[in-house]
């Protein structure tokens, strides 16, 4: 037997990175920043964007695609909140999206009548963390109903990720969750995280987040021109 | 999901690299899986097995090489010439 040794040396990422770096360069010509949403399930992402889509919807042109392992739940949710194109990705089992799967959502988006791209990920705290989707940050959602340790638990996350919004802070009084706890833990993982607190039902927090929103449209408008 | 879909890109790279039609000659893949990779190594291993064990390819063996950093890297493949 002649045994031949190939040296390969690939990533294996490195299809999914080219898509990426072509879904960000499409993006930064059109000026349209795009935030990535991670969290695990049910830490309010829909809602932290149903919220956004009903107080900025008027003021920004807002496009939105969702993934999610089954239904169009989210999509539809969002879709009554906008009469923009929402895009829904049903990925029929994956725990996550990939820039394929976003490149083929944006094709389907005019970005020159969009001012603000929202991806809301599937609700998953480990893989999405490997994917770059071509966007300019991911923002990981964690709950007060959660533990202050999920940065710890889940480093890759936090580590990835360039903004953490803390959410349904008005549960805050009736659960045992140490908000300084858990943003010592993050930045224990991230130094350079930036937090925000919110809470989708009262409206807590959501001015410096959309005080937040605000800027990354301005700032991506600026780029382009 | 998460592991088979990487064993899957693993397989597709692997078969870009042989010649068409001898991806049964091939004997072993080399994979370095990054600490950071946020892969369960079993687990992918297992995906990789049953992947290499199927057609087009004809029971290679997945050699697992742990690594540093957030990379996941086809590192090289072991083929036998004489088939």
């Amino acid at each position: 037997m002649t045994v031949r040794t190939i040296e390969v040396r690939e990533r294996v990422m490195a299809k999914n990175d080219e898509i990426a770096a072509g879904v960000r360069g499409q993006l930064a010509v059109a000026g349209v920043p795009a935030l990535n949403f991670v969290s695990s399930p049910g830490s309010g992402k829909t809602a932290l964007l149903e919220r956004t889509l009903d107080a900025l919807g008027g003021e920004m042109r807002i496009s939105v695609v969702t993934g999610d392992v089954q239904t169009q739940n989210d999509a539809d949710r969002l879709a009554a909140r906008t009469t923009r194109l929402v895009q829904a990705v049903v990925t029929g089992g994956a725990c996550h999206l990939d820039a394929r799967q976003v490149q083929h959502a944006i094709d389907a988006l005019d970005l020159d009548d969009t001012d603000l791209l929202f991806i809301e990920n599937v609700g998953n705290l480990v893989c999405p963390a490997s994917w770059d989707l071509g966007e300019n940050a991911k923002v990981v959602l964690f709950s007060v109903t959660e533990g202050e340790d999920k940065p710890l638990k889940y480093p890759g996350m936090f580590r990835n990720s360039t903004y953490a919004v803390l959410t349904k802070m008005d549960l805050l009084p009736h659960v045992p969750f140490d908000v300084e706890r858990a943003l010592a833990f993050a930045r224990s993982v991230n130094p350079e995280l930036r937090f925000f607190f919110t809470s989708a039902l009262t409206g807590e927090g959501m001015e410096s987040w959309f005080d937040f929103l605000r800027g990354q449209v301005r700032a991506g408008a600026a780029a382009a021109s | 999901m998460h592991e088979l879909s990487l064993a899957l890109e693993v397989c597709r790279i692997a078969e870009s690299h042989l010649e068409p039609g001898t991806a049964g000659r091939l004997r072993k893949v080399g994979v370095e899986v990054g600490q950071d990779a946020n892969i369960e190594v079993e687990n992918f291993r297992f995906c990789l097995e049953a992947l290499l064990d199927a057609p087009p390819f004809g029971g290679a063996v997945p050699s697992i090489i742990p690594c540093a950093g957030p990379d996941l890297r086809l590192a090289y493949l072991e083929v036998d010439d004489d088939g």
